[in-house]
């Protein structure tokens, strides 16, 4: 009966000329750790960035902008310095990750403390992977900086940018994001200026949900950022379920019939 | 029922002639198909109606691409990962993303579309972008040191769902399918939250 119908609609669709694609959002890319301002906006560990928190890679503007956003407008919380950033800290060589949706032609990768330039890597025209890793010596700088990343795209007048505040020779390793056992430059949840000291385990600050992520009592009510583990049980919408693959839950992973790998109804 | 199809049918010439513009809703249609998946007892059960465009089937054979590709990623990370965090966020995904696969396929095969496409494309072609993710950094992952391994998959995975929301939005925009678009709605959240998640792992 499907079939039947399919048919025409398939053959229509055919006909129908190649569907043309706006794209909603132009975009592309973003430093993803060490932090850059953006990456803390979609992380939910600074707060009330506006649009920028559901597209940190979209910080797109004319290249040579010596600001944070680049100029654009719709990005002004990332120039806003009364936001008190928290800082990184790292040791004097720093490895910048970016993260692309898009992999454009890329000319050059810049960095720049202040007006001046630390750092290019120079890509003459390639096509970069979706991620892309710099070494960056900052042994000249101490103390907090902000670092203004710039990706300088090879076929358009854009740049993307990115800019990530560090405290320099803070104690941190140059690579702080794959090292759980060092001392974790952890970012003082939500509004907490100042980076934490401590090395809280970094899944204790759910900004989805306020409650605590220590294991929920038996039959509580099914919420995002909580540490589910296997055979947790839950209610939802009046109906009881057991976990059945441990997670960390969050919107749209509430028991339904589109997460029964997730939640098996009792 | 039967009355119900025919008239679709026939309403397809106008729906499709109106290429470009939103095509209007099915009000009943829809309803219908929303009850049913109350009923269902497995996902692969969840049908999608017979109303669609072609950014209803352009969206799902992307994302169709994108999670097998992701199904890599993530089955890697369950095994390399040092985090108990990072191995439980791939397995949570790879356990909900394999379901929201088999639906996708079912639903693409219901309109009688192919459920692979024939050349990666992203939405970016048009002012020179290449696809996120390619198949050579996915297999980087299997071979990269082990303490490098969380960074390097967080990123590219970070990536990789940062696009999936970017298809899930297309559809959000210009999709007519009600049930394509309501899944678009949760691979959109859902995917917008793991990006919250890796982006605190990356950094902690």
């Amino acid at each position: 009966m499907r079939r039947k119908i399919a048919y025409p609609l398939a053959t229509l669709g055919m006909v129908a000329s190649t569907v043309v694609v706006a794209s909603p959002a132009l975009a592309h890319g973003y430093v993803s750790s060490p932090p850059s301002r953006q990456a803390l906006c979609a992380a939910g560990t600074v707060a009330n960035c506006g649009a920028i928190q559901f597209e940190p890679q979209s910080v797109e503007a004319p290249k040579g902008s010596t600001q944070c956003n680049g100029g654009n407008a719709n990005f002004a919380v990332l120039n806003d310095e009364s936001r008190n950033w928290p800082a990184t800290n790292v040791g004097s060589s720093v490895t910048f990750n970016w993260v692309l949706t898009a992999r454009h032609r890329t000319a050059t990768w810049e960095y720049f403390v202040g007006a001046t330039k630390v750092a290019t890597f120079n890509d003459n025209n390639a096509i970069p992977n979706a991620s892309v890793s710099h070494k960056v010596d900052l042994s000249a700088f101490s103390g907090r900086k902000t670092v203004r990343a710039v990706w300088n795209i090879g076929d358009t007048a854009a740049a993307f940018y990115s800019c990530v505040d560090l405290n320099i020779g803070g104690g941190g390793s140059s690579t702080p994001t794959t090292a759980p056992t060092t001392a974790a430059p952890t970012k003082a949840p939500t509004t907490a200026p100042t980076t934490a000291p401590t090395t809280a385990a970094p899944t204790a600050t759910a900004t989805t949900a306020p409650t605590s992520t220590s294991a929920p009592a038996t039959g509580s009510e099914w919420a995002p950022g909580v540490a589910y583990k296997i055979d947790d049980v839950v209610t939802y919408q009046g109906v009881t379920y057991k976990c059945r693959q441990a997670h960390k839950s969050i919107r749209s992973w509430e028991p339904s019939i589109f997460t029964l790998a997730l939640w098996l109804p009792l | 029922m039967k009355r119900r199809l025919v008239v679709l049918a026939l309403a397809a010439p106008l729906l499709l002639g109106a290429c470009g513009t939103d095509v209007s809703k099915d009000s009943a249609a829809p309803a219908a198909e929303t009850t049913q998946t109350q009923n269902v007892k497995n996902v692969s059960e969840i049908t999608a109606g017979a109303t669609f465009n072609d950014t209803d089937v352009m969206f799902l054979q992307m994302l169709v691409d994108n999670q097998e590709q992701g199904l890599e990623m993530v089955e890697i990370a369950a095994e390399r990962a040092q985090r108990q965090e990072v191995v439980d966020l791939a397995s949570a995904v790879q356990a909900t993303q394999k379901d929201e696969l088999t639906m996708m396929k079912n639903w693409l095969t219901e309109w009688g579309k192919p459920t692979t496409v024939d050349e990666r494309v992203s939405l970016h072609a048009d002012h020179g972008g290449l696809p996120s993710t390619g198949d050579k950094e996915i297999e980087s992952l299997r071979t990269i040191k082990k303490g490098k391994f969380e960074t390097a998959f967080l990123n590219l995975f970070l990536a990789h769902q940062h696009n999936a929301v970017e298809v899930a939005g297309l559809e959000l925009d210009k999709g007519s399918n009600e049930l394509a678009k309501q899944f678009a709605e949760r691979v959109k959240q859902s995917r917008t939250d793991q990006v919250q998640q890796m982006l605190k792992l990356l950094a902690g």
